[in-house]
């Protein structure tokens, strides 16, 4: 048995250890949001926090996350509730397919954890490990900036970010 | 096999001719004419009359196909056509919003299953591509919702005991002297009211009175593709569901000798081990094991003919056939061999462009249920009718026991046309008697999918003294989509009483066709166009080396235009004359292409670039839209930077401008991977490439700025996925000819 925490929850799988931890999400808990694009950590669809870092979960066994905390889609916001990020990206229609777009948000909203405020080319270096197919990238790099920019002197968004990332 | 099989025929197609038909009756009967890219098939044994395959509450108000209302005033749009990200969902019910007078945010939007209702217009059956969805069903929609709004008013005036000329409409309520009421409080009243008739249809609204037509709002799939809650193909869930992952010959074409299952069936839950059609299955009660397993399954495969094919010999046969006399005409004007003689040409010029993977993100997925003499799949699918026929037809059934349900496609381009991982699925599932999800890995999706064509194209071309193009010849050497199309399309839209082998007599026969007698559309869409050519030949040699081949996003035009735009940046140049006044002086007569030239060009006049950048122009028209890009790039290191795009499309009335400039932005995008990336390789008759180390997309940090610019217009709508992207390649290579005086003429363009 392995026990992690998923979206606040703590949860136990007997998956055999080796299971990427996506398959863990999406077939054991049944969790869709996040998705397989390549399984070699190429293109970021799957891409999760682990203690509030952004990482491919289709090479992370499951073992490596015993004990640790996992945050997924889910669990950033949903639709009654979205993250600014996410309301972000459907106001300014950032999504087209839609299918890396759970990954593009998961790494962005690990960067704005960490850089409140990016500059266009730290966003892009950030974000140039997740692929998007149909090219969204300028709608995406916009939507980050222009949520950095609406929580820049927010400082009630930093202490509950940073209270967030302590929990 | 002989790949050059059409080299001994001869070009003059009239003294072979054993079909009764004209060129155009023909074309015109295979649904090819006019850039239908579906075959148009009539549905006989397919009555209208069938249930609709939709999910309606019991006392909704179903008015047509497309619309259910309920008395709490609440709208569910059954969307004829498949969302694969270019926003159909949101364009198709801003058209029917528009006329019904409903906010589309209003709209909760479903995909049907199989049936005629829901047919493309544009192609006579139920499939989407060809960018065609917002063109065809422009009027229908519209005509429908119209009908439906004189029904309400109507219903409305005697439930409220007013004249109809009493009522306004706005935003999913009648109003009466400033009072409110909701639609659903009309819909009884409503279903005892006849529709308005075909020869008879309630008026349209005038373009004036448009509140939702050409405005721009979010999409209306916005909120569940940025929360996670979308469904696609690979999140559904059956009971009971067990996983299947497939092994498909390394060699394209080849079938299964003998498998030894030892290692892989005493694996973890693995259930069962299956040979089907296109390779071997295995099945596990939980994904990550069929994969494991099916990494320890040892298969022994029947090579195909394929087996010596490398990139190098398409090449070579290729190049053969374009040295040959060998080619059939089309798009012919004045006497280009007359031309020829008088003149001494000024380029003879060869474009290659290499085979191609879709790789939409979401590799090929399905769902499959085979129980109780019923077969049910679910997938992303750019088309649910061929895949009830095909399963049907593999699992010898009859239409009426296949249903089809559709999801969120995971990026189509094209590929989600092709739709044998539906087929494989519901193989499995009746061989195992259980539900299946088949998912294919990325290394399946590169390598064992259908792709788009390689091409050698040559142009040649002469031209007077004051830069005016007087003679073209162009000629484009390589394989055909269409008869492929039909051999995979036909079985899946006949009715299952047509047998194979009379199916592949009509394949035959186009195959035949394509070769002698009138080129397939997509294999030289485009290579002549958009210019006043007075002297113009094009010309096609197929060749056919049997590789599963597909419509890739803009299909023919994805390679004709980088040779047609390479070459008249060439003409150009040697004519020491501006790229941009070249164009417009030589599209004279081509007044919507001219336009959208003249105001990029006058875009790039105005360009500010930075030392080092240089401007690189290309206009082309597809799917009955016009685009011209201009693309500022820098050459360093040997690599090419891609800084701006300035884009101009004119796709006729615009539905939804932010979506028009979401598709030019993701165009471009797509085009620019094929233009520094793309290059999928044979050899030894199997795909090099595998995953996105191997075969890369374009990343953020090489995505340039898109600036777009829509011509204001009010012609009938046209394409709006896939116009934007034929000009960005030749774009690109003409700036790197700018920047370096290197002319490029070989995709993906390497320093």
């Amino acid at each position: 048995m392995i026990t992690f925490t998923l979206n606040g929850q703590t949860v136990e799988t007997d998956d055999a250890p080796d299971t990427p931890l996506l398959w863990v999400v999406r077939d054991t808990f049944k969790l869709k949001g996040s998705k397989f694009g390549c399984g070699a950590g190429l293109c970021g669809a799957c891409t999760m926090h682990l203690d509030g870092q952004a990482v491919r979960t289709c090479i992370l066994p499951v073992s490596a996350v015993a004990g640790k905390s996992i945050t997924t889609i889910e669990g950033l916001g949903t639709p009654e509730d979205m993250h600014p990020l996410q309301a972000a990206w459907s106001e300014q229609s950032v999504p087209q397919c839609g299918y890396c777009q759970s990954g593009q948000i998961m790494s962005a909203a690990a960067l704005l954890e960490h850089n409140a405020n990016p500059s266009e080319e730290e966003v892009e270096r950030h974000m140039a490990g997740n692929i998007c197919r149909c090219g969204c990238y300028p709608r995406i790099k916009k939507a980050i900036l222009s949520v950095a920019e609406q929580n820049s002197g927010n400082e009630l968004f930093h202490e509950v970010r940073a209270e967030e990332a302590q929990s | 096999m002989n790949p050059l099989k059409g080299m001994n025929r001869l070009k003059d197609v009239n003294e072979t001719n054993e079909f009764n038909l004209s060129r155009r009756q023909l074309l015109k009967s295979m649904g090819v004419v006019g850039g239908g890219l579906v075959v148009g098939i009539s549905l006989t044994g397919c009555g209208s009359d069938s249930p609709l395959p939709i999910d309606t509450a019991a006392n909704g108000y179903l008015p047509n196909a497309f619309l259910q209302i309920t008395s709490d005033n609440s709208f569910v749009f059954y969307c004829p056509r498949d969302e694969m990200g270019q926003g159909i969902t949101t364009g198709l019910a801003t058209l029917f919003a528009e006329e019904l007078d409903v906010a589309p945010q209003r709209f909760e939007v479903k995909f049907p299953g199989v049936h005629p209702a829901y047919n493309n217009p544009a192609f006579g059956a139920q499939g989407t591509g060809g960018s065609a969805s917002i063109r065809a069903h422009y009027e229908p929609l519209r005509q429908a919702a119209a009908n439906l709004r004189s029904v309400l008013i109507q219903a409305a005036a005697a439930d409220l005991g007013v004249a109809p000329d009493a009522i306004n409409l706005d935003d999913a309520h009648v109003v009466v002297n400033g009072q409110r009421h909701p639609f659903g409080q009309f819909i009884e009243t409503a279903k005892t009211l006849p529709m308005p008739t075909e020869d008879n249809p309630a008026p349209l609204k005038a373009a004036s009175d448009f509140k939702y037509i050409g405005k721009e709002f979010p999409r209306l799939d916005g909120v569940a593709k940025s929360t996670g809650t979308a469904v696609f193909g690979i999140d559904v869930e059956l009971p009971n569901m067990h996983y299947a992952a497939i092994k498909h010959s390394p060699v394209i074409g080849s079938t299964v000798a003998s498998v030894n299952k030892t290692k892989a069936e005493n694996m973890p839950g693995v259930t069962d081990i299956v040979t089907i059609s296109s390779g071997v299955a295995i099945v596990a009660e939980k994904f990550w094991q069929a994969k494991k397993a099916a990494e320890q399954l040892e298969i022994k495969w029947n090579t195909s003919e394929l087996a010596n094919l490398s990139t190098e010999q398409l090449k070579q046969d290729f190049k053969q056939m374009l040295d040959s006399d060998e080619g059939v005409a089309s798009d012919e004007s004045g006497d280009v061999a007359a031309e020829f003689a008088s003149k001494e040409l000024a380029i003879n010029s060869e474009y290659w462009a290499p085979m191609l993977s879709h790789s939409p993100l979401e590799p090929m997925s399905a769902v499959a249920r085979v129980e109780n003499g019923k077969a049910e799949v679910w997938s992303g699918t750019q088309g649910v009718q061929p895949i009830r026929g095909l399963v049907a037809r593999a699992l010898d059934m009859t239409f009426d026991q296949v249903s089809i349900h559709n999801t969120y496609c995971g990026g189509g381009f094209g590929r989600r046309s092709y739709v044998s991982h539906c087929i494989e699925a519901a193989e499995i599932a009746a061989a195992t008697s259980k539900p299946i999800h088949l998912l294919w890995s990325r290394e399946d999706d590169t390598r064992s999918g259908v792709f788009r064509p390689a091409s050698l194209m040559r142009i040649k071309a002469t031209m007077d003294e004051q830069g005016t193009v007087t003679g073209w010849q162009a000629k484009r050497a390589g394989g055909n989509i269409m008869p492929q199309r039909l051999s995979t399309g036909l079985p899946g839209v006949l009715p299952t009483a047509v047998p194979k082998g009379l199916i592949n007599t009509a394949v035959n026969v186009a195959d035949s066709v394509f070769e002698n007698w009138i080129p397939d559309p997509t294999s030289v869409e485009g290579l002549s166009s958009d210019y006043d050519f007075p002297n113009k030949e094009t010309l096609h040699a197929t060749i056919n080396h049997g590789l599963p081949l597909h419509f890739w996003r803009s299909v023919g035009h994805s390679f004709t235009a980088f040779a047609k735009e390479s070459a008249i940046d060439e003409l150009a140049h040697k004519a020491g004359m501006d790229v941009v006044d070249f164009r417009l002086k030589n599209s004279q007569q081509q007044p919507r292409i001219n336009n959208v030239i003249k105001i990029a060009g006058d875009q790039m006049k105005q360009m500010q670039t930075k030392p080092g950048h240089h401007l690189g122009f290309a206009a082309h028209s597809s799917f009955e839209s016009h685009v011209a890009q201009v693309a500022e790039v820098s050459v360093e290191d040997g690599r090419i930077h891609v800084h701006k795009v300035v884009c101009v499309v004119d796709c006729g009335r615009v539905i939804n401008p932010d979506i028009v400039r979401a598709q030019m932005e993701g165009s471009i995008m797509y085009g620019l991977t094929a233009t520094i990336h793309g290059n999928l390789q044979l050899k030894n008759g199997g795909i090099k490439e595998s995953n996105f180390h191997d075969y890369p997309i374009l990343r953020m940090n090489e995505a340039p700025n898109v600036e777009v610019i829509i011509v204001d217009s009010e012609e009938a709508p046209t394409g709006v996925g896939e116009p934007g992207l034929p000009p960005i390649a030749p774009a690109v290579a003409n700036a790197v000819f700018a920047a370096t005086g290197q002319r490029l003429r070989s995709l993906p363009l390497t320093i």
